[in-house]
């Protein structure tokens, strides 16, 4: 009996004994790629280990005590009430290990504070559900969606390697430049995570919190929505590619080019065919995770545009929702997400797609003078 | 020395250990003003203690 205990104790440290290198067990949190969060990563071990310390001595004194004073050996209880010099050690004991831990934990806490004196200030908004990225200095702004495909998440397809971890459009930041992140929300508190950088910040409405990086490594890094905001929270995934500080340069004015050119677009004549399909890739983007790939909504929170008053008839309407939104609804105003030509292609989908045959067309050139107005 | 023996008293509670001797002698004042009074000001000096620590650590 006892040899098979040993045996399989033995087992079963040879098997997981080589997975207890750290870093590198998938169960453990990330090292990341940042100073502030490598020292966070040694923070948690420093802590771990302490703790494992503590437990260790007090389950040896107790098992111990438990066998070396049992009944069948004689033991007698000892009857005495208090005892203030054990009372004393136990309170100032777990004082100094407190302390000993707040120390380097005060410390990597006011590192991660000091925003001051950053080369590059982003503004990071987040909404029911994707995120949206202001270059402050650079009068550049887009919207960051996820990309996986409905396919996947519905389980007709594979899943790729990067599951309900990708986005159309990445935040570009360089590395070696210090990055300060400004965070707020549009609706609900959301709350903006990327473990490699150990960011974890709440974006909510009518504040502005601040985060920093300071990335050393090319690559590609993600995370996740890590504040619970509504239907689709697991699905406004955060991915942040971090390039030499050149190629930002020229991401940067790239970035700014191709915004032009969809702008310059709105004056040109659009046919039908073309705005939707443009509308369907837009809806499918920015609309069906409320009103559902097939129009009919989630009833009640989510109204159906198939065959909808709104949709089918009023068009004054539709374009005023659309662009505004509903105040005090999850509907939000697209005026401030979408282009002209993004808005006039979705609400001419909306008004054609689905049985919805009203044969109307909005004409960016129109929406681009409602935005004008504004 | 009573009032060494007041604070003596507060300092005890903050740390929630108080000898049994002690606390004989403490229950033996004819009122309990003192301990209050005494109470507040040294939860006040332990804050105002907090607030220069940190001060003194972000001034970094
Ligand atoms: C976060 C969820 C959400 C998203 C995303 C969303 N909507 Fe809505 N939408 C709503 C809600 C909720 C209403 C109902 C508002 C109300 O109470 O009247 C609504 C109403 C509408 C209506 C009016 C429908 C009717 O018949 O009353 C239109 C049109 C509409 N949305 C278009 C769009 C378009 C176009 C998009 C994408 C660009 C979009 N919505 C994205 C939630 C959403
Ligand atoms: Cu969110």
């Amino acid at each position: 009996m006892l040899a098979k205990i040993v045996a399989s104790v033995f087992l079963f440290v040879i098997t997981f004994l080589p997975r207890l290198s750290l870093a590198d067990w998938a169960v453990n949190m990330t090292e990341g790629v940042t100073d502030v969060s490598r020292s966070v990563y040694s923070l948690h071990m420093q802590i771990f280990w302490i703790c494992v310390a503590i437990a260790v001595v007090v389950f040896s004194v107790m098992l111990w005590s438990i066998i070396h004073h049992r009944k069948s050996a004689g033991a007698k209880a000892a009857q005495f009430h208090e005892n203030t010099t054990i009372e004393l050690l136990w309170t100032i004991i777990p004082i100094f290990i407190l302390i000993a831990m707040a120390v380097p934990a005060t410390a990597t806490l006011i590192d991660m504070y000091d925003t001051k004196e950053s080369d590059i200030d982003i503004q990071v908004t987040g909404y029911q559900w994707k995120w949206q990225y202001q270059y402050l200095s650079e009068d550049l702004a887009f919207f960051s969606n996820l990309a996986t495909p409905k396919e996947q998440i519905s389980n007709l397809a594979v899943k790729n390697a990067n599951y309900l971890l990708e986005v159309d459009e990445p935040l570009v930041i360089p590395i070696g430049k210090k990055v300060r992140f400004l965070l707020t929300s549009n609706d609900v508190i959301h709350s903006w995570w990327v473990p490699a950088f150990a960011v974890k910040k709440d974006a909510i409405p009518g504040f502005i919190n601040e985060a920093w990086t300071q990335v050393e490594e090319v690559g590609i890094y993600r995370g996740q929505c890590a504040e619970l905001c509504g239907k689709d929270h697991g699905f406004m995934p955060i991915v942040v590619k971090a390039v030499p500080y050149e190629d930002y340069l020229v991401w940067v004015s790239d970035k700014k080019t191709i915004i032009a050119e969809q702008e310059a677009a709105a004056a040109r004549v659009w046919t039908m065919a073309e705005l939707m399909e443009q509308g369907e890739k837009v809806y499918q983007t920015n609309c069906a995770a409320c009103h559902q790939p097939n129009g009919e909504g989630i009833s009640p929170a989510f109204p159906a545009l198939k065959g909808s008053v709104i949709a089918t008839q009023d068009q004054q309407a539709h374009i005023d929702i659309v662009l505004n939104g509903k105040a005090g609804t999850a509907m939000q105003a697209y005026a401030a997400q979408l282009n002209a030509v993004d808005l006039a292609a979705v609400i001419t989908y909306e008004r054609n797609a689905w049985g919805n045959n009203t044969g109307d067309l909005i004409a960016p050139q129109y929406i681009q003078s409602l935005l004008k107005d504004k | 020395m009573r009032l060494w023996q007041v604070i003596k008293a507060v300092l005890a509670a903050f740390i929630g250990v108080q000898s049994e001797k002690n606390r004989q002698l403490d229950f033996q004042a004819q009122t309990p003003l003192p301990y209050i009074i005494t109470g507040i000001i040294l939860v006040v000096l332990f804050v105002l203690c907090l607030v220069l620590i940190v001060n003194y650590l972000v001034a970094f």
